[in-house]
């Protein structure tokens, strides 16, 4: 019943700010240098900070070092291959892809519920903004080691479970519940961080959008999809990639909590880096490993430019 | 009568709107609430006070504050204003570098702000503990080991920054400029006295961003900065951790400081989060 | 124009704040002193004494310290001394790793200037451990023991009899489980505890008790084999610890020892640093020390070893930093500085003495007859880590393994994949 109408904001807004007599001024004129001293900073760091080191890691792992004494030696496509080969980064990989599967739709949800409710006026506001921050507030490492204990059979979750009857749970302990676990941890962690961002963007829709749906007599729920979604796209196009790029990249919680375990249950693909890297040494065979998960941050962030930044 | 983008619009859902956002912050603080008074606890008290269900897993069964003494006297004062001092350093820096980067993206027309843009982004796609050796081992070579020069310059170009920044210039409309240059303002005149003041909800979001790496920050410092007089606070944390014997009561006191920070900040500015932007006159 | 001469000025700011503060790290050698820099896994307020006995007696020598948080250490020295820095002289060595650093080259041979000394200075399981392929890749600078510390109230309220400290009446851990189910059934709410609880420092007691090796075997220690009968036997038992939920799962083993201190445990195996935390922990429990158990049927075995040091092979100062070496490890007068704050067992025999006769004293009546029990059990029973060369591979691998065992995965295929892992890991060592 009526029509789906999705109103954004057009772009001329601002037209009716200037007087009628004044003529539409030339199209500003781009300025290349001016553009590159913008952004030179930027780049020079950039070149610097990720660029050289991502090459290097490219080479190097394409090589492969018999002695610490000797320089690396050429290994062709092997680190590659013994990757490949290895079953086990194969179950990486798809650990990987189930964690980013649950953990980014949950997140998104939460956070647009959250913001949604945050961006309401009631008593205390402030203060529910500040807690729902507080996770990201503290240092990442004793935040996890809290939800350690958090989580242990015999720890205060099972204990409220237990005191109304619920069986206390294995959590960690657990190859079918652990990963859950670390999700749960994780999205603690980050529906804060999201949340404000999407507060930002729910904040910037104008409320004449608003109004001019109330005239067409819409409620809530159909002002939310036709007005407050399409109009959010920009900043849900930021949290949406930023956050399956920080998931992906997910260390901490599995480093100190699970260490890949129970039976790898929670072996996700950093973890493996820095694992083949520091703990076992293999620099080449991590650069191999980090060298793929780039490929896939790329892949997987390009799609979603496609799929979300229509609207440029 | 109420927008209908509010869900509080009458009375009855006010109420539930508020016990619904109560609920909810309350339970994403109970973890922390929980090390908050973790430590104010004596050693023994913190691991044998979580099972079964009693009101001691959130209240310390003796209230001490030796663990914030432990944590002030040692290397943790220092650390903390490192911290801080590194932190802010960047976080201005990093802002000013970001939005530069990003303005020139959105607004001024060039060949290939597009593709730069993707690069740029790109870029910063690489996970910052992939490459954190091989630049560790660059920047010793550089000399910028152990010193705070060495610890900011990570943290002051941020991908992530730049793109939310873009973001939010894009949708400030191109005659603001135009008007603007026919005012006579050169694209600096621009960018500093009509976009940035603009921005200031972006700023503040890409601000935290900034912010957080570099206060989080803890594979990076122990790479570069283990001297005593540039270490950070994280790492301070770590050395109540020791191979004998781990002070968890230190190591909550010395978080609930650390944490202190970016709350504060937070409170400070979630007012200008919310800022209206109608003294700009362009969405009025 | 104008604009132009901003951006440039903001550049140059930028560069000179880069270099400045770049220039100001590197403080440049005071005239006539050398500088040497110690990378230790410990803060430095532990080695404190010890580097101000060094200063003392050579006034010409700096000491400069750098600590590195414990946890991350490993990761440290791969990157600066792979990295061939400079920048350190003397590091820290974690018994077992010798083998994996001097392989990689990151230690220097010692054999030449302290094979002799390490020999009659050093308690006796000290050469071995430092030697690797026969030669000596660095000095001892501590060493750890084992025992079965006992609630005496919590064992009194089960009726069960006080473990005797006599060695030769130890108690085997089959015995031990039963006697902590009668105190579970009494009512402690923890019952047997190890303080490492999934880490091969110290579950290879067990595991070599029972007959399985070290795990690392054939001519170069590279051969894996970590599921004989021993291990299956060994994690058989350690895994009805948690099935019959005497010991916790889910509970990190930072996290144990004060279970114990607390009064809340009826056994715990740890080192003598458990003394010095439950002296420190308000609860004063009520406690005995007894010999470590055995596995049954056969022999006993316990963990020993710690921090040693080693030379970094890209130091500039290595006369100097020999000195160091020297005065850490075998005078008498710095070993036993380096051990002092710590209340940890120093290597130096003369120093060992009278770090033991200080045992019987640590905490009361509680730590009574510790001294001649730890005498007797270092002299006979220690076990030292494998000098494998893929030590860090073989303490990961079984870690893992450990943990999935304790969370109640099945040993045999747990064992049998950690076997098939490790000889990977391995095999691409050779």
């Amino acid at each position: 019943m009526g029509s789906t109408q999705v109103i954004t904001a057009t772009t001329n807004r601002g037209a009716g700010v200037m007087p009628a007599s004044r003529r539409r001024p030339p199209r500003l004129r781009g300025s290349w240098l001016a553009a590159l001293l913008f952004i030179a900073p930027t780049l020079v760091l950039l070149f610097v900070l990720r660029v050289i080191p991502t090459i290097e890691g490219i080479i190097s792992s394409f090589q492969k070092s018999v002695s610490a004494l000797a320089p690396p030696s050429w290994a062709g496509l092997n680190n590659y291959v013994a990757l490949f080969e290895n079953g086990d980064f194969l179950k990486v990989l798809g650990i990987t892809g189930i964690f980013i599967v649950l953990i980014v739709p949950f997140q998104i949800v939460v956070a647009i519920f959250v913001a949604l409710l945050l961006n309401e006026t009631f008593r205390g506001r402030g203060i529910v903004r500040a807690f729902i921050f507080l996770p990201v507030a503290a240092p990442a490492a004793v935040a996890t080691v809290i939800w350690g204990i958090a989580f242990q059979p015999q720890g205060p979750i099972n204990a409220v479970l237990e005191s109304v009857g619920i069986p206390g749970q294995p959590f960690l302990t657990s190859p079918s519940q652990a990963l859950i676990s670390i999700i749960i941890l994780m999205s603690w962690i980050g529906i804060g961080y999201w949340t404000l961002f999407l507060i930002a963007g729910l904040q910037d829709i104008p409320g004449e959008l608003y109004e001019a749906a109330a005239l067409d007599g819409a409620g809530w729920w159909r002002c939310f999809w036709s007005v407050t979604l399409p109009n959010l796209r920009r900043t849900l196009a930021f949290v949406i990639v930023a956050d399956t790029v920080s998931s992906l990249i997910a260390f901490v919680p599995v480093a100190i909590l699970t260490r890949g375990g129970p039976a790898g249950s929670t072996r996700l693909i950093m973890f493996d880096v820095y694992n083949n890297t520091f703990v076992l040494g293999d620099v080449h065979l991590g650069s191999a490993e980090v060298t793929v998960l780039i490929a896939i941050l790329v892949t997987i962030t390009a799609i979603q430019f496609r799929l979300l930044g229509k609207e440029k | 009568m109420a927008l209908p983008n509010r869900i509080g619009s009458t009375r009855p859902r006010r109420a539930i709107v508020a016990v619904a956002a109560w609920i909810s912050g309350i339970l994403f603080a109970l973890p922390l609430l929980w090390m908050l008074s973790s430590s104010f606890r004596e050693s023994g008290d913190i691991f044998t006070s979580q099972y079964p269900f009693s009101p001691f897993i959130l209240w310390p069964r003796t209230f001490s504050f030796d663990n914030y003494l432990t944590v002030l006297n040692g290397p943790f004062g220092l650390a903390a204003f490192n911290s801080i001092f590194v932190t802010a350093v960047s976080v201005l820096v990093g802002l000013l570098l970001s939005s530069m980067a990003a303005f020139a993206l959105a607004k001024i027309p060039f060949r290939g702000a597009g593709v730069l843009f993707v690069i740029i982004v790109l870029s910063f796609l690489v996970p910052f503990d992939a490459i954190a050796v091989p630049l560790a081992n660059q920047f010793r070579d550089w000399g910028l080991t152990n010193s705070y020069a060495g610890l900011i310059i990570p943290g002051i170009a941020n991908g992530l920054a730049v793109f939310a920044l873009r973001q939010f210039f894009l949708g400030i409309p191109s005659e603001l400029a135009e008007a603007a240059r026919v005012d006579g303002l050169s694209w600096w005149g621009i960018f500093w006295k009509i976009y940035l003041p603009l921005s200031r909800p972006a700023l503040i979001g890409a601000g935290f961003t900034l912010f957080l790496f570099q206060w989080g920050a803890y594979l990076w410092p122990l790479l570069v900065g283990t001297n005593s007089s540039v270490m950070l606070g994280p790492i301070a944390l770590t050395t109540l951790a020791t191979a004998q014997k781990v002070d968890f009561g230190g190591i909550f006191a010395g978080a609930v400081i650390l944490s202190l920070v970016p709350l504060i900040l937070l409170l400070i500015f979630q007012r200008h989060f919310t800022a209206s932007i109608a003294a700009t006159g362009s969405k009025g | 124009m104008r604009k132009h001469l901003r951006y440039i000025a903001v550049a140059v700011a930028a560069a000179s704040m880069i270099g400045l503060a770049g220039c100001s790290s590197n403080g440049g050698g005071d005239g006539g002193k050398t500088t040497l820099t110690m990378l230790m896994a410990d803060p430095q307020k532990n080695l404190q004494p010890a580097i101000d006995g060094f200063e003392k007696k050579y006034p010409n020598i700096k000491v400069n310290y750098e600590y590195v948080p414990f946890d991350q250490y490993n990761n440290l020295v791969e990157q600066r001394i792979g990295g061939k820095d400079a920048g350190v002289d003397v590091f820290d060595v974690d018994s077992g790793t010798v083998g994996t650093l001097a392989n990689k080259g990151y230690l220097v041979d010692l054999t030449s200037d302290f094979a002799k000394d390490v020999k009659n200075k050093s308690l006796p399981a000290e050469y071995e451990a430092n030697t690797f392929q026969g030669k000596l890749w660095s000095v001892p600078m501590w060493d750890s023991m084992q025992y079965l510390y006992y609630n005496k109230d919590l064992l009194a309220k089960a009726g069960i009899p006080e473990p005797s400290q006599d060695p030769s009446k130890r108690l085997t851990y089959q015995q031990l489980s039963e006697d902590a189910k009668k105190a579970q059934e009494a009512g402690a709410k923890w019952d047997l505890l190890f303080d490492q609880i999934n880490r091969y420092y110290q579950l290879q007691a067990v595991i070599e008790s029972a007959g399985g090796g070290s795990g690392a075997t054939g001519k170069n220690l590279l051969t894996a084999d970590i599921d004989n009968k021993g291990w299956v036997d060994a994690m058989s038992w350690y895994s009805t610890l948690f099935s019959d939920g005497l010991a916790p799962r889910g509970v990190a083993t930072e996290q144990l020892p004060p279970l114990f201190s607390s009064g809340q445990a009826a056994y715990i195996i740890s080192g003598p640093w458990q003394a010095a935390t439950n002296k420190a922990d308000k609860a004063a429990v009520k406690y005995g020390v007894a010999p470590t158990p055995f596995f049954e049927g056969g022999k006993p075995a316990m963990s020993t070893g710690s921090w040693n040091l080693g030379l970094n092979p890209a130091s500039k100062n290595q006369d100097a930093a020999k000195k160091l070496l020297q005065y850490l490890s075998l005078d008498e007068e710095g070993n036993s500085l380096t051990a002092k704050v710590l209340g940890i067992s120093p290597t130096n025999k003369v120093a060992f003495d009278k770090f033991v006769a200080g045992l019987d004293s640590l905490d009361g009546t509680n730590t009574a007859g510790m001294s001649k029990l730890t005498n007797e059990e270092l002299n006979t029973i220690a076990v030292n880590r494998p000098n494998t060369p893929g030590f860090t591979q073989l303490a990961d691998v079984t870690g893992r393994a450990f943990d999935d065992i304790r969370n109640g995965q099945p040993v045999q295929s747990t064992l049998s994949s950690a076997q098939k892992e490790l000889q990977g890991l391995w095999d691409r060592l050779k």
